[in-house]
């Protein structure tokens, strides 16, 4: 889960990095009390954005006045930056910068280590500095103390290891005229997988990257792979998209393969779902009805690969479920084989027959992107 | 893989677990001893469960694979305990370990020369001889033979399809490895490729790969080190995935939306060393039949 920055800061600020003083102001919050509140009348107004550049996107603006401010907040919140929604904006003291750094923590998949990376020329993006200007230094995940005299570089190592970040990068790391060291930016992603071990994650408001809000069916969906079992067979991915194709693939790599071949045969998906690892009937049926619920839909493809062990009458048993809720009168097209494949089809086959739904089947003698031209040909 | 791999199994007491030693035996691998914490003295398909590794070790020296089905929250400590074993080969099906717990396993392994294939793996299979894990399921004899093609995927469905296409193409296959969706993957596709390269049953192999991470980037530098010279088809999965913004996670765990790791990007890196690109996953197989039989 990537943090914005605000968030990002307050983290930084308990392993002892300095942060600028600032205050942050979400939607509807009156932000020029926020502002005179916070004392410093030389201001920056930051867009906060989970990707994406900000400051070539005009994400970023100089204030030294309440109206100035006014003006400048309620630009921010009009805009998408880069397709990025702006969740909030951070008012922070301006700061004196003698110069600009960079430095970051981050997995290198290489050395299946972190690795830091530092250079001196800080505010641009790394991709565009020159590789014999970053300086390199692989670290060892057991080595807790970090022998190495950068700045904050130390602070940044605790902070990677103890609160489970995939990444951590502060660009720029600026020293003041002053000459103190100040993190000026701070993008963070944590490892969601370790959520048992930080419990204070949950109070995080939820996100995405598409560039608005969390849906509704999106936070649904989500919902149906919390609890105890998380690890038993997962079925809580869901993004909702413009088109009107709804999606139920089983599978990561067939989902993504099967996503390619729909857009190959000019459909467009509704969706992106994906269950895999032998989910139980109720997670299927939980997360085939929030797809099926989406206005709008024009026809529901249902695909998979040979599974290994993922028990088709099972999860189809779910599908079923729902599909005989909802009773849908756009084609379907089901693409499926593996372990119970034959008790999975007569089932969900029994049920179009009951409901009176115009189904296709096809087992393992059909590809699986073979089925995306099928469904093409009956919305003709 | 050989006749002579004899099997561990770590948390085969539990559901996945048993169902992966009954699979596993079914299809003729020497699943030897299992071990499970405090349920030391139970058995499971008739095999022996001690309450630790070096326990099951002292029992049974011959064990030279361990197969890991174990939650994440166990996950750490069950494959470090079998890196302390100097257990040469193991195979860890756990999905969704932290990645702090499996970096930490893998510069372990790594001191000790042990060959990691996982996390989030269903494990690999050599037709006829034997599997560790459970790819193939149930159908493994409808979908698998010995033949001459080396499989590799980030995805344990594909593994299987990939290996039903070559199958009902009339070929075998030689292995088929499952290398698991996650950002570090303890063995990679051009570890495998130099494996295949030495292995005198595989003609050719096909990988199926995805969007995100520089693993097939690395395919490049074996080509060119003539590490690997045999044929090599590819499928790259995500050419959609550039509709989403930067960081954003499509797909499994290393499927991350990142400038320079798309499919595409992949593929025309690929292509210029001779890597044969396939549009569909389907055609991996006609493109490697028919250099191999080119030829």
């Amino acid at each position: 889960m990537n943090l914005y920055e605000f968030e990002g800061k307050q983290l930084l600020a308990k392993y002892g990095l300095r942060i600028p003083k600032g205050v942050v102001v979400r939607r509807g919050e009156d932000a020029i009390f926020a502002y005179e509140n916070l004392g410093v009348a030389d201001v920056v107004v930051k867009a906060q954005v989970l990707s994406g550049k900000r400051g070539k996107n005009n994400g970023i603006i100089f204030c030294s006045n309440s109206e100035e401010i006014k003006k400048a907040v309620d630009e921010l919140f009009q805009k998408n930056i880069r397709g990025q929604y702006v969740a909030a904006v951070l008012l922070e003291e301006k700061l004196a910068i003698e110069e600009e750094r960079y430095i970051s923590i981050v997995y290198d998949t290489t050395t299946k280590q972190p690795i830091l990376l530092y250079t001196e020329a800080g505010g641009m993006d790394i991709e565009d500095v020159a590789h014999e200007k970053i300086k390199k230094i692989a670290l060892d995940i057991r080595q807790e103390n970090l022998l190495v005299s950068l700045p904050y570089a130390r602070e940044l190592w605790k902070c990677f290891l103890t609160e489970d970040t995939r990444q951590i990068e502060i660009n720029p790391l600026v020293r003041t005229v002053g000459g103190e060291w100040v993190a000026a930016d701070a993008k963070i992603a944590l490892d969601e997988d370790a959520f048992y071990r930080h419990e204070d994650w949950k109070n995080f408001d939820a996100r995405t990257m598409l560039g608005r809000l969390p849906t509704e069916r999106e936070l649904a969906v989500k919902k149906i792979d919390e609890g105890e079992g998380y690890y038993r067979g997962t079925a809580g991915k869901y993004i909702e998209m413009d088109g009107d194709i709804a999606i139920l693939f089983s599978g990561g790599g067939a989902s993504i393969a099967n996503m390619d071949a729909l857009i190959k045969a000019s459909l467009k998906p509704a969706n992106y779902t994906e269950y895999s690892g032998n989910p139980p009937r109720e997670k299927v049926y939980a997360l085939a009805k929030i797809v099926l619920s989406k206005p709008g839909l024009r026809g529901l493809w249902i695909a998979g690969g040979v599974a290994n062990f993922t028990n088709i009458a099972e999860t189809f048993h779910g599908i079923a479920d729902a599909l005989a809720e909802i009773k849908p009168t756009y084609p379907i097209v089901v693409r499926r084989a593996g372990p119970f494949e034959d008790e999975g089809r007569r089932l969900i086959e029994e049920c179009a027959a009951r409901n009176g739904l115009t189904m296709q089947f096809f087992g393992k003698e059909t590809s699986m992107s073979d089925t995306a031209q099928v469904l093409a040909g009956l919305l003709k | 893989m050989t006749e002579n791999t004899n099997v561990l199994i770590q948390g085969m007491t539990g559901k996945e677990g048993a169902k992966a030693a009954k699979a596993m035996l079914e299809y003729g691998t020497k699943v030897v001893c299992g071990v499970t914490p405090n349920k030391g003295g139970q058995e499971v398909e008739g095999k022996p469960i001690f309450n630790s590794v070096k326990e099951a070790l002292k029992k049974f020296p011959a064990v030279n694979a361990t197969a890991i089905y174990v939650p994440p929250f166990a996950a750490k400590a069950a494959i470090l305990e079998a890196i302390d074993g100097d257990i040469p080969l193991i195979n860890i099906i756990v999905e969704r370990i932290p990645i702090k717990d499996m970096a930490y396993c893998l510069a372990a392994a790594k001191e000790k020369n042990v060959r990691i294939i996982g996390p989030s793996s269903l494990g690999l299979i050599v037709p006829g001889i034997g599997r560790i894990g459970v790819v193939g399921g149930p159908l493994v004899n409808e979908i698998f033979q010995p033949g001459e093609i080396g499989v590799i995927s980030r995805s344990g469905g594909m593994t299987n399809e990939l290996s039903w296409q070559i199958r009902r193409a009339g070929l075998g296959q030689s292995a088929a490895v499952h290398v698991g969706g996650d950002l570090l993957m303890g063995t990679t596709y051009a570890d495998l490729l130099r494996l295949f390269e030495k292995d005198e049953a595989t003609k050719a192999v096909v990988i199926f790969g995805e969007h995100g991470g520089s693993y097939e980037f690395e395919i490049i530098e074996a080509i060119i080190k003539k590490e690997f010279t045999k044929p090599l088809a590819i499928y790259i999965g995500g050419k959609f995935a550039n509709v989403f913004p930067e960081g954003m996670n499509v797909g499994h765990a290393g499927a991350i939306v990142a400038k320079g790791q798309g499919a595409a990007e992949k593929e025309k890196a690929l292509s210029e060393v001779g890597v044969m690109i396939a549009e569909r996953y389907e055609d991996l197989v006609q493109l490697v039949h028919n250099q191999i039989y080119a030829h």
